[in-house]
């Protein structure tokens, strides 16, 4: 018999891991859902983003979790420039030159990583590292929390910036049909950029959480969750935040949940398995509409 | 027809006569320089280890120079030697590429190095097929010269593996870890010591894995594994298998885990699960970067090493080491690790190996290399010799285990050795926090 509080720590871990994911996949369905373009360089933004956090953690010792603006305002500007220049002139071409614009932006990003900082692991200390919360029969460290308050705080702020403001209605518009926004007068190439901006802001967030809960990183450690992240909007729906977001937690948790119940090599396997039988029984994903 | 085939035959002789007339001896040509090609991942994912392997090998270069060099068969005057790298890219297909180079377009007489047993696997058949020797001082596989698909005759295997990894470590676990345990909490000697595995899915994790298993049972060891739960290469969150560890009750973790892997299992464990044990890491851990990351959860833990940057085992290869990463400091402003460490007495091991062949033959050079009885040069040898193995050509480390300690005033902790005997430094401790596991 399965000791419960195992259970329900195992299901905390999938939830933390689900906030990461979460982050990820959320930005970068809101960039395909506004562009409908395919990038796999978006684990990269996650990276850099990291990186930013534990710089200016090491040179100001400013708490890490307060860094997550300067992180994401940072990764706006990127993401800004690497719209403008490298998908904009390409928006609207065969879907293989999207793939290999980002494949060639995964290798420049690792490599200019890798020169400015060294391709080695790295990890940094949260100031609330050892402080534990009591949650029931669990005794959890006040990092996940906060994580997980953070996570919830971002989303709740991307929405209300999507359905309360000009600008976020503009850019869900330009998300359900970009001829019919084009024509009632809507900037799509400025929302084009500001998705993708917004997009990579928070994979920057996910990087930053990712730091401080004590995580190693390198150059490297982009590819992954993006892959992840692609499986979770496809498994969630494409377009749809609310995709992302479930999606998200049910990788997070199947993760987990596989490891424990069938070793750690299966944690990736499982939540493609998850994405296979989603796809067979609904194939536009969870929250998808067909036509997308 | 009959006077062509005449012409024909009378040319072929006539051409085969002058050829005879004027062919000569060879003439004596001195040997200018003896090439040695050095395999390290320069670029890619392993390019920190492979640099210090590099770096390593220079060092040892420039002290062999700076000694004239090697004395061959009908030379009047010492060779010097001379480097040539040659890049695996941390990949199968950039480990081929760099040892075809080496072989063909750079013509070396002799190759050191090697990263990554699935990098060094996949180019040894290029090895087999030239027949150049080769000292392998980076795999810790034991199928670098276990295998017998191809010919790894020309293969010497100079980096401890994990068979011998898992070994060591047990039998530390049996003879001090249990022994203390018992000991502290008052147990009984027959009481099963329950040891937990967290290794990594692939031929390095699943290597130690085994050797833990079959040191158990050849020696029938008084240790019972209650948890062993594997990860795949690269993972950075191990709170579930952890936990689970945890739910298992053990009195001590082993990692069989890279240093990335293994400073973010031991810190989770500590301070994320709750889960206050001695944990144990392969030599690979024993590097600056994972002492700077495992902080202060560190403490008590235990690394299986032969060459630390913060330590030197007591006794005849301490100011060996100590010269060794002064002047690796001197030249590169940083601290060599375990893996440039058998690379520079890989170096000096194809240098000893020329030398007493007194040619560059390679099949004079691998006879020499079979029968090499050299003195230990930093690292502590089976018997203070470097030799390899009859049957797999493997050179015998004589490994130890250290125990960490936090230094609150640099903020990491640093090793210090507690066996075997005739190494440590120190004696093994149980942490204050220590919690033995129960049935």
């Amino acid at each position: 018999m399965v000791d419960i509080g195992i259970i329900l720590q195992i299901l905390f871990w999938g939830i933390y891991a689900g906030c990461i994911y979460i982050l990820l996949a959320t930005g970068l369905n809101l960039i395909f859902g506004v562009m409908k373009v395919v990038n796999f360089a978006h684990g990269e933004f996650l990276m850099i983003g990291a990186y930013i956090t534990a710089t200016i953690f090491l040179l100001t010792g400013i708490n890490p979790y307060a860094i997550i603006l300067l992180s994401m305002l940072v990764l706006v500007g990127i993401g800004a420039v690497v719209e403008r220049l490298c998908f904009r002139p390409i928006l609207g071409t065969s879907k293989l030159n999207e793939i290999f614009l980002s494949i060639g932006l995964i290798y420049i990003f690792q490599n200019a990583t890798a020169m400015i900082w060294s391709d080695e692991w790295q990890s940094i200390k949260s100031p609330y590292q050892g402080i534990t919360v009591p949650i029931g029969s669990l005794n959890v460290p006040l990092d996940y929390i906060i994580i997980m308050v953070l996570t919830a705080a971002i989303l709740c702020i991307l929405y209300l910036f999507l359905k309360k403001t000009v600008l976020g209605r503009e850019m869900r518009a330009t998300s359900q049909n970009r001829k019919g926004a084009m024509l009632v007068g809507i900037n799509v190439e400025r929302m084009d950029v500001l998705s993708f901006g917004i997009g990579c802001a928070l994979a920057a967030a996910a990087g930053t959480l990712w730091v401080v809960s004590g995580q190693v990183f390198n150059p490297y450690m982009g590819s992954i969750p993006a892959v992840k992240a692609f499986a979770i909007i496809i498994l969630g729906g494409l377009g749809s935040i609310p995709g992302a977001i479930i999606g998200g937690l049910i990788y997070g948790i199947a993760e987990n949940g596989a490891a424990f119940l069938l070793g750690g090599v299966w944690k990736d396997a499982v939540s493609f398995v998850i994405l296979i039988v989603v796809l067979v029984l609904k194939p536009t994903g969870l929250f998808g509409e067909s036509g997308e | 027809m009959k006077y062509s085939v005449l012409f024909i035959a009378t040319l072929l002789i006539a051409t085969a006569i002058i050829a005879g007339c004027t062919q000569q001896a060879p003439a004596q040509v001195q040997q200018k320089e003896i090439k040695i090609g050095v395999i390290a991942s320069l670029t890619g994912p392993a390019s920190n280890v492979g640099t210090n392997m590099w770096q390593s090998a220079q060092v040892a270069a420039r002290e062999i120079n700076a000694n004239g060099g090697i004395q061959l068969n009908g030379t009047t005057t010492k060779v010097p030697i001379r480097l040539i790298v040659g890049d695996d890219e941390s990949t199968q297909a950039g480990g081929q590429k760099a040892a075809t180079k080496l072989i063909t377009d750079d013509q070396v007489d002799i190759l050191v190095g090697g990263y990554s047993s699935a990098v060094t696997s996949a180019y040894e058949q290029t090895i087999a097929e030239y027949k150049i020797p080769y000292v392998v001082t980076g795999a810790s596989s034991p199928i670098i010269t276990h295998r017998t698909d191809i010919d790894t005759s020309y293969i010497f295997h100079h980096c401890p593996t994990t068979d011998t990894y898992g070994q060591y470590t047990t039998l530390f676990i049996d003879q001090v870890v249990r022994p203390t345990v018992n000991q502290k909490f008052g147990f009984s000697d027959s009481r099963p010591f329950r040891l937990a595995l967290l290794y990594q899915d692939t031929a390095f994790g699943k290597g130690i894995q085994t050797a833990v298993n079959n040191t158990i049972t050849q020696n029938k060891l008084n240790i019972v594994l209650v948890s062993q739960q594997s990860f795949r290469m690269g993972e950075s969150d191990f709170r579930t298998p952890l936990t689970v560890i945890k739910a298992a009750n053990p009195d001590a973790v082993y990692l069989g885990a890279f240093p990335n892997e293994g400073a973010p299992a031991i810190t989770q464990g500590r301070r994320d699960i709750g889960l206050d044990t001695i944990y144990l890491s392969a030599e690979n851990n024993d590097n600056a970067q994972f002492f700077k990351d495992v902080g202060q959860y560190g403490e008590g833990s235990i690394i299986e090493s032969r060459f630390s940057p913060y330590t030197a085992p007591a006794g005849a290869v301490a100011s060996g080491q100590s010269n060794f990463k002064t002047s690796y400091n001197a030249t590169f402003g940083t601290y060599p690790d375990m893996m440039g460490a058998s690379t520079y007495e890989g170096v000096y091991i194809a240098t000893n190996a020329i030398g007493n062949a007194g040619t560059t033959d390679k099949a004079t050079v691998r006879q020499v290399l079979i029968t090499m009885k050299m003195p230990q040069v930093i690292e502590a040898m089976k018997d203070g010799t470097i030799s390899f193995s009859n049957e797999y050509r493997e050179s015998q480390f004589d490994l130890w285990m250290e125990q960490l300690a936090y230094n609150p005033a640099i903020g990491e902790c640093r090793p210090f050795i507690v066996w075997p005997d005739n190494l440590k430094v120190t004696s093994f401790v149980l942490p204050s926090w220590y919690k033995p596991g129960s049935a």
